[in-house]
Formats: C-alpha cells, sequence, structure tokens
C-alpha cells in the first residue's frame, strides 16, 4: 500500500520524465532545458565525429558500436545520441552545456542510460541489494563506455583486481597478508567470488548451483549436506568463522588461533538466561579443560569441523 | 591443452587485417593519474607487430630461488615458488575481419612451469552467433606449519600433558583443478540460449587425527573429490522485461582415507587408568556420492518508465549417500564403560537431503526525479533431513566382544527472511542522501548438544536496522560517500552474532591535481550482546589512505601508495567446564599494518621506449594474539631490447616470521628474469 501511495503521490509531484526508450521520447536536453529556445534534434554521430575524432576512433573497437550499426536497436547513425541525446543544439554552439554529458549528472540519472538497454539482464537481478546501487556507483565508475571491449568490462584478473583495489583499499590491504586467496597471484580475481551488480546473497556474494553461496563452487567439498552439519555453517556463512580476502591464520581463520574462534560461541555458558534469549549454542558441548594445551587446537579432533557424515561430534 | 595449443596455432591463421584493441584501457571514472600510468605501461610494452590482426604477449624467464632459509614447511605452506622456466604470461588476441569462424578470439595463460596457481583461459565470439569461454585452473593447496598441532608439553597439568610432536597434525598437499566451459548461443537477440559445465576437483594427501577414547594420533590421509555442475537455460530479453530459467544438476563424489601401521601412542604422554594407550594399525574410509537438481527463474521488467521490478525464485536439492568403514588395532579406552579395548570395527551408512528455495522480489520507483524509493523482500528457507546407522564392535581378548548401533537422524532447519526499504534523494546533481530501514528475521532449529540431551534447540532471529547513506561528487575530481546502519537487536542465533550494533564506512576519492590522486576509505564495526552471562563485545576498525601520483604524466616517476590500518577488540566471557562455578574471560586482540608501495622510474630509453626501474614492495606487520611479520621487497628492471623485445628482470625477498613461534619464519630471495615478446 505504501509503494501504491508513493507512486500515485509521485506522480502527482513528477515535474520531469525519465529519459524515453526510444529516440522520440528524448528530451531535447534535460540538463539545461531551459537554455534551448526550441527541441533539439538528432543529427547523427557522423557531425558528432567532425569534432570528437578521437572518441569516434576509440568507439569503433566497443561492442556499443553495435547501437550503431544495428537498425533494430533504433538509434543506427545515432549511437553517440542515444546517451547524450539530441545533438543539434550543441552541434551549433559547441557549449557543453547543450548536451547531456552523463558524466555531470546524478548516479542514478547517469544510469538510465545505461539501464534503458541494461536493464532487463540476468546480472541486474541483484541491482537493489548490491552495494555499488545503494552507495551511488555509478555504470561508469567501473565500466569505460566510449574505449575498447577490455576497458568496457575488464577480463583479465589483473585487471579486474586492480580496479576493484582502486576503492575498495582497505580490502586489498587485507590479501597482503600471508595466507590468502591467490588474488595478487593474478590466479583469481575479486569477480570470482562477488557480482559488482549485486547479488542474493549479502556483499554481493555470487551464487553457485542456484542459490548456494560461490564458495562451494571450489570447496565443493565443504557443500554436504551432512548428516550431521555444524549450524553456523548453514546459518551464518563461511565468514562466520572464515576472513576470505587474508588471515595470518594458516586456515584463514578470523581469528589467529584456532581456539578463539571456537570459544566465542563454545563457551560453556549454560545459564537459564541463554534460554531466555535464545542463543543457540548455550549449553557446553563438553568438559574440556580449556586452559590445557592439548585442548586449544579444536580442530585438531573436531576434524570435521564443516560437518560429518557420520559422528555427532564432528570427530570423523 | 592440446585443445589450447591447437588453437593458439590455428588461429592466427584465421587472421586478418584490422586494427587491434589496446590490450587494456582504464575505466572511464578512474583517476586521470591512473589512466596515464597505464597509457605509460602500455607506451613502456613492446610494440606489436605489423600485422594488427594479431596483438599481445608473451612472458618466459626463468626463476633461481635462494634457500629458503628457515622453516622450508612454512614457505611451502605461503609462497610455494619453485624454480625453473616459466612461461609466466601469455596474451593473445586474434581478429578475424572475414568473421568466419569467429569475430575475436583471446587467449591467456599464466604462471605455468612448476609453479602453483596456472590459469589458461580461451574466449571467442562471433556476433549474434555464439560468445564462448572456457577457463581453467590448477591451484596447488600445500599447508603445513608447525604452530598448527598440540606441540606445547605444558608441565604441571594433570591430564592436558601432550608430546612436543612439532607435526601439523592438520596438514594437507592437495591439487585443485576447476574447469569451467559455457556457450552462448545468439547473443545480443532477444532470446539467448546458453549451455555450461564445470568441474571442480581435488586430490592429494596430508596429516590428519584419528580420535579414539581419550587420545588422538596423527595418520596419514588421503583426499579426493570431484563435483561436476551442467546447467542450461534460456533468457528471453525484451524491451520491457527480461526472463531467464535455468535448470542445472550436479553430481558429487567425495572418497577419503585415513591409515596408519606401526604402533604410536598420539598425543596424550601420561597413561590412563595405568594404561598406555596406542594405535598400531588403522583403516578408515569415506566413500560419499551426491547429486542436486537445481532451478533459477529471473526475472526483470519495466512496466512503465518510472518501475523497475527485479524477482529471483531459486531451488536445490542437493544429497548425499555415504558409505563409511573403520577398522584399527591398538589399545584404545571408552570412558563411559571404563574398558579396554585392542580392537575396532566400524560400518556406518548415512543419507542426506536438504531441500533448499530462495527467493527475491523488489521495485524501484522514481517518485521524481530526484526522489526514489526501493523496497526489496528475501527468504531463503532449507531444511536438512539426515540419517545415519552406526555400528560399532570392540574387540578384546580378554572381555567379550561388543557392539553398538547408534541411529540418529538429526534435522536442521532456518527460515530466514529480510525486508528492505530505502529512500534516495538527489538534493543536488552533486549530494544524494539516503536512508532506509531493514527487517530481518527468522528461525533455526538444530541439533542441541549431547550433554543438553540431544533433541533440538530452537533459535529465532529479530532485527531492526536503521540504514542511513550520503554521497557526494564533483565532476571526477572528488567523491566521497558515508555508509551507516544501526541496530539494538532483539534476538539473534549465536553470541556472536550481530546484535546491539552500529556499522559505518565512509570512502573518499580526491583528485588533487592533474598528477596527484588520493583515496581513503574508514570502517568501524562495533557489536556488543549484554545479554547475563553473554557479556560480548567486539570492535573492529579498518583505515587506509592511498596515494597515486605521476609528476609530469609519468614521463620520469610515478609512485603508487598504499598503507592499511586495521584493528580486532574482542571480549567474552566463558565458564571453566571443570569448575561450572568459574567465569573467566577471552580477550583477543589483533593490530594490523599493512602497506604497499611501487615506485617506478625512467632511467633512459632505447628505441624510444623506456628502460624502466621499479623498486617498492609489500609489508604487513601485526601486533595482538598472535604477531607476525610477512615483507616482501621487491625490484624490477625493464630494459627494450628491439620493437618487439623487452627484457625484465626482477628481485623479490620474502621475510616471515612470528615472534611466538621462531621456528616458523624463513627468508628467501628470488630472482627472475626473461623476455617478453610482444606479437
Amino acid at each position: 500500500m505504501a509503494v501504491v501511495a508513493l507512486f500515485l503521490s509521485g506522480s502527482l509531484l513528477g515535474r520531469q520524465e525519465p529519459a524515453g526508450q526510444k529516440p522520440a521520447e528524448a528530451k531535447p536536453s534535460e540538463a539545461k532545458p531551459e537554455a534551448a529556445a526550441g527541441p533539439a534534434t538528432y543529427v547523427g554521430s557522423d557531425t558528432c565525429q567532425a569534432c570528437h575524432e578521437d572518441i569516434h576512433k576509440a568507439f569503433q573497437k566497443n561492442p556499443h558500436l553495435a547501437v550503431e550499426t544495428d537498425k533494430k536497436r533504433g538509434w543506427d547513425g545515432k549511437a553517440c545520441e542515444s546517451c547524450h541525446g539530441p545533438g543539434s543544439k550543441h552541434a551549433e554552439s559547441t557549449e557543453a552545456a547543450d548536451i547531456v554529458n552523463p558524466a555531470k549528472q546524478a548516479p542514478a540519472e547517469a544510469d538510465r542510460n545505461c539501464l534503458k538497454c541494461h536493464l532487463n539482464q540476468p546480472t541486474h537481478a541483484g541491482r537493489l541489494r548490491g552495494g555499488h546501487g545503494k552507495n551511488q556507483v555509478s555504470c561508469a565508475g567501473c565500466h569505460a563506455v566510449h574505449k575498447g571491449s577490455e576497458a568496457l568490462v575488464a577480463r583479465k584478473a589483473d585487471a579486474v583486481n586492480r580496479q576493484c583495489a582502486a576503492c575498495h583499499t582497505a580490502e586489498w590491504a587485507e590479501f597482503q597478508r600471508p595466507h590468502k586467496h591467490p588474488l595478487p597471484q593474478g590466479a583469481m580475481s575479486c569477480v570470482d567470488c562477488h557480482n559488482p551488480h549485486g547479488s542474493f546473497l549479502p556483499r554481493s556474494i555470487r551464487t553457485v548451483s542456484a542459490n548456494e553461496p560461490g564458495c562451494f563452487k571450489c570447496h565443493g567439498d565443504k557443500r554436504g549436506p551432512f548428516t550431521f552439519e555444524h549450524a553456523p555453517v548453514r546459518l551464518e556463512g563461511c565468514n562466520a568463522c572464515h576472513q576470505p580476502h587474508g588471515s595470518a591464520n594458516p586456515h584463514m581463520l578470523a581469528r589467529q588461533e584456532v581456539r578463539f574462534v571456537c570459544l566465542e560461541c563454545h563457551a560453556n555458558i549454560a545459564n537459564p538466561a541463554t534460554a531466555q534469549t535464545g542463543i543457540l549454542g548455550g549449553v557446553p558441548p563438553a568438559f574440556h579443560d580449556l586452559r590445557s594445551a592439548r585442548f586449544r587446537n579444536c580442530t585438531l579432533c573436531h576434524i570435521k569441523v564443516h560437518g560429518s557424515y557420520v559422528d555427532r561430534s564432528l570427530l570423523r | 591443452m592440446r585443445l589450447l595449443l591447437l588453437l593458439l596455432l590455428a588461429a592466427p591463421l584465421t587472421a586478418q587485417q584490422t586494427p587491434a584493441p589496446k590490450p587494456q584501457e582504464p575505466a572511464e571514472a578512474k583517476p586521470a593519474a591512473e589512466e596515464q600510468k597505464q597509457e605509460a605501461a602500455e607506451a613502456s610494452a613492446p610494440a606489436p607487430a605489423a600485422d594488427e590482426n594479431i596483438s599481445g604477449y608473451v612472458d618466459v624467464g626463468y626463476r633461481w630461488v635462494s634457500g629458503p632459509a628457515g622453516n622450508f614447511d612454512s614457505y611451502r605452506s605461503i609462497v610455494n615458488l619453485g624454480e625453473g622456466p616459466k612461461l609466466l604470461n601469455l596474451d593473445w588476441s586474434f581478429q578475424d575481419p572475414k568473421k568466419r569462424l569467429f569475430d575475436r578470439l583471446d587467449v591467456r595463460a599464466n604462471n605455468w612451469g612448476g609453479d602453483p596457481y596456472n590459469t589458461a583461459r580461451i574466449d571467442a565470439r562471433k556476433n549474434r552467433l555464439y560468445n564462448f569461454s572456457f577457463d581453467y585452473r590448477n591451484i596447488a593447496l600445500f599447508n603445513f606449519l608447525p604452530s598448527y598441532a598440540n606441540l606445547l608439553s605444558e608441565p604441571g597439568l594433570p591430564l592436558g600433558a601432550v608430546r612436543p610432536l612439532f607435526l601439523n597434525q592438520r596438514s594437507f598437499d592437495t591439487t585443485r583443478r576447476l574447469m569451467d566451459v559455457q556457450l552462448d548461443l545468439l547473443p545480443g537477440t532477444w532470446l539467448v540460449p546458453y549451455l555450461a559445465y564445470s568441474r571442480n576437483s581435488g586430490e592429494g594427501r596430508g596429516i590428519t587425527d584419528f580420535v579414539s577414547g581419550s587420545n588422538e594420533y596423527p595418520v596419514a590421509t588421503r583426499l579426493s573429490d570431484k563435483t561436476d555442475h551442467f546447467r542450461g537455460g534460456v533468457r528471453l530479453e525484451m524491451r520491457r522485461f527480461h526472463v531467464t530459467a535455468e535448470q542445472g544438476g550436479t553430481t558429487f563424489k567425495d572418497d577419503q582415507s585415513a591409515f596408519h601401521s606401526g604402533t604410536q601412542f598420539g598425543n596424550r604422554a601420561t597413561p590412563l587408568l595405568g594404561q598406555t594407550l596406542s594405535l598400531t594399525n588403522l583403516s578408515e574410509a569415506w566413500r560419499i556420492r551426491g547429486d542436486s537438481i537445481y532451478s533459477k527463474v529471473i526475472v526483470t521488467a519495466n512496466p512503465i518508465d518510472r518501475l523497475d521490478l527485479y524477482g529471483q525464485f531459486l531451488y536445490s536439492q542437493p544429497t548425499t549417500d555415504t558409505n563409511y568403514s573403520l577398522a584399527g588395532t591398538g589399545n584404545f579406552a571408552l570412558l563411559s564403560a571404563l574398558r579396554f579395548y585392542s580392537g575396532q570395527q566400524d560400518l556406518g551408512f548415512a543419507e542426506a537431503k536438504q531441500p533448499h528455495t530462495s527467493g527475491s522480489v523488489g521495485a524501484e520507483l522514481r517518485i521524481t526525479r530526484r526522489l526514489r524509493v526501493t523496497e526489496s523482500w528475501m527468504t531463503d528457507r532449507f531444511h536438512n533431513a539426515s540419517s545415519v546407522l552406526l555400528t560399532e564392535r570392540l574387540l578384546s581378548a580378554a572381555t567379550p566382544e561388543q557392539t553398538n548401533r547408534v541411529f540418529a537422524s538429526p534435522l536442521l532447519e532456518l527460515n530466514y527472511s529480510q525486508q528492505e526499504v530505502n529512500l534516495l534523494f538527489d538534493v543536488t546533481s552533486r549530494i544524494t542522501l539516503r536512508g532506509g530501514h531493514r527487517y530481518v528475521w527468522g528461525d533455526a532449529r538444530v541439533p542441541a548438544s549431547e550433554l543438553a540431551g540431544g533433541g533440538l534447540e530452537q533459535g529465532e532471529l529479530k532485527r531492526h536496522v536503521g540504514l542511513a547513506g550520503v554521497n557526494y561528487r564533483s565532476g571526477q575530481r572528488l567523491s566521497a560517500n558515508l555508509d551507516y546502519e544501526a541496530s539494538s537487536g532483539d534476538r539473534s542465533y549465536f553470541r556472536t552474532s550481530l546484535q546491539d550494533y552500529h556499522k559505518a564506512r565512509a570512502r573518499a576519492r580526491y583528485q588533487l591535481m592533474d598528477s596527484l590522486s588520493l583515496n581513503g576509505s574508514f570502517s568501524i564495526l562495533d557489536n556488543q550482546n549484554p545479554a547475563p552471562v553473554l557479556d560480548y563485545e567486539f570492535r573492529s576498525r579498518d583505515a587506509s589512505l592511498g596515494l597515486f601520483w605521476t609528476p609530469k604524466g609519468g614521463k620520469r616517476f610515478t609512485l603508487l601508495g598504499e598503507y592499511g590500518r586495521s584493528t580486532i577488540r574482542s571480549s567474552l566471557d566463558y565458564r571453566l567446564p571443570t569448575a561450572l562455578n568459574v567465569i573467566e574471560n577471552s580477550a583477543y586482540r589483533d593490530n594490523a599494518h599493512t602497506a604497499n608501495a611501487l615506485g617506478d622510474i625512467n632511467l633512459s630509453s632505447i628505441a624510444g621506449r623506456p628502460v624502466k626501474l621499479s623498486l617498492g614492495g609489500n609489508f604487513f606487520v601485526s601486533s595482538g594474539s598472535r604477531p607476525t611479520r610477512y615483507y616482501q621487497p621487491v625490484g624490477r628492471l625493464s630494459v627494450p631490447l628491439g620493437k618487439h623485445v623487452q627484457w625484465n628482470s626482477e628481485w623479490r625477498w620474502y621475510g616471515f616470521s612470528e615472534p611466538f613461534y621462531l621456528y616458523e619464519g624463513f627468508r628467501t630471495h628470488q630472482f627472475i628474469t626473461g623476455i617478453r615478446l610482444g606479437i
């Protein structure tokens, strides 16, 4: 109901239509409509090329060239204006204010240009849940629209990692730790685990086999289903215990020694109060003397810590 | 690999004259300085050959490794690079202007010749006919750090005394191979069928523990697993909506074994009730077979210009069947019966099935040009129904044979849902404000501890989260972003789960001048669960700062530097099981500094291309509960030898040390030299 009400109120408040889907629907210049005495018209990419030769040349190697040549898309011969809007006024005045410049638009507005064609594609299904969309990281932040295909979509692992690390410096710093996934070596890239457009799972983690966390694509032996599951693996995911970007622990645990990880849940906290809070694992799992060195490396005995097929205590 | 070689040889034959794309170009929104560096790097690379239908390069070289001094197993666990000739990089692109078999073919290979990470990739495409990709990775995983063992024999501990074995009892030496093949037909049209196949297999050996009675024995283990994924589907891409429907399946097999021959006494150093426990022979095996079917339907729609809709339905049902066997001899103890026995034979059969259903729907409504509202809802539900029958025979010469049969059918259930609404308002074209609310709720039933009498435990999740964000940008020179969320949680599954928390993250990038760009980020997470007895506190902070400096367009010098600092503080109370009235505190601290820097100096030029010297490296230093230091200084020299040839050399030093575990440290110099041939 709230959505419907907002929609109705929005219709009343709406002042400007979003960018149209067809050339005929496009507004002359959404950046500064008042600057135009009459509506601008489409002049074709050849006119743009006359001044922007460098962009035109680079564009020949870009997959978006299909917009220019494919008649079915409705923009043949007008690829530049499919994003920048009608260019007749700009062609006459050569003023930047007379043409739409997506780089100067609000990200959401600029992205509408891209999403006119790219919205209805499977990679964008998780867009609303992705951090980039929420934080106004526009499409052009990662995709160089005018240049060659590798700049449009980085595909080499080291190029992808370099691009992500340019903003995610703290995350890249984690990969300088001794034990990490092999991204610095170029054997993996950020997009092997994350879908930058957003995903069904938190942190834009990719899925595999429809709805399983992407971790199981490589770590299939941890998938199960096990007869005796270790509940946090299923309820909170791998990063309840692991630091997938990098760690000082040889098994990439979130704490540098095993006992610190296990103890945080298995703390022998049996108490009526825990029953009231609904906390799982509130009953002591065992009577280990946690001060003893023998019990400090829990996974030495509980070797099937991800889940066991035959043993309730995850010992075998 | 034969296919790869064949394609490499065949592709140039089909290539004809058209301009080749540059190997890499930066995204438009990257700082200008970064773009300049990229261009400078391209300028310093060997020039492509006259035939521009083929472009790329190949790097070959030879690596020498000194030592390593210190612990070789630690070196293998962390670095694992070896000596010998290497194919370091290969990157070729072929374009066929006549567009016969393909329009474009890209072939890449990295780190072949005994290195732990080998990759190969082939992409081929023909406009509106097909997109094909093949990806292969071969990753060696080695892990043997002595500290990962019961190595400390502490005096004065009556029960916990252990042998100083200095043997990692959780080590492995395995190889994992991953292959992905995907074929999209009719890309760019409204109907795109696709097929894909993936294989993930692992094989190797290691050391694990066999646990019996009141002792554990390190034994050899062998591991072998394989998962095959098959999937196919169709994408329907229309102007106002899109539907992807996919059906897939997996087959899974996992064979594990543990074995030992010869008498050993395990980690326990003291007799139990006057007897010394031992293991003489062991043969233990798991044979697991599994499969899954899964379905995926994704819908996006744009029914009217102001409204975007998103929906997903995902379903999978993995199953496993397990056969387990164990035969062991030695002197074992059954503490529950205070009985000793000399042989054990176990047989087990288990099966598990886990139907898993997920779905999400969402909408973005643009109320006005400046005001948007997004609403999303998702749910994730599964239950794991399983059963096991384990028959255990305990054999002894002195007492009658004892047979125990254990049947169990544990259950695990999870229902998770989340709803989120955000309101976004573009105050100006430079500032966007965001505010929202997330409600997370769910329930879970999991097997309870044996000490709690078995059965099921019930957990509940309920959390209201406030969301806020600010985004500011000024052209391409400055962008800043603040993201904040907080909750005073109601119910959570575990004591470490998010409860009363606030989380903030700020990021900024600033192009101070054309030659200098700065970026920084800061994040904090404070989480508390103040419930009686739990008393859990957690705080992590991350801060990082990076700069990129290219004076005079990087003609003489460029510098890339990053520094990061992170801290973790965790404090919680726990009860000593041996004296349940005693509550102790566990405090964990980790303070880490990370830095990496690389400066490039153009010394002179040969044939119009620069002779480049690069100096820098990475370091990681942490203090706290387990201090660690890891240094990697590096120096590189690139000398052009001709139009298409460049000589590259690199020296790198690896130094790893842990003050608490000095015997795990290692140091090594590595020198690699080779040539890059431009094509």
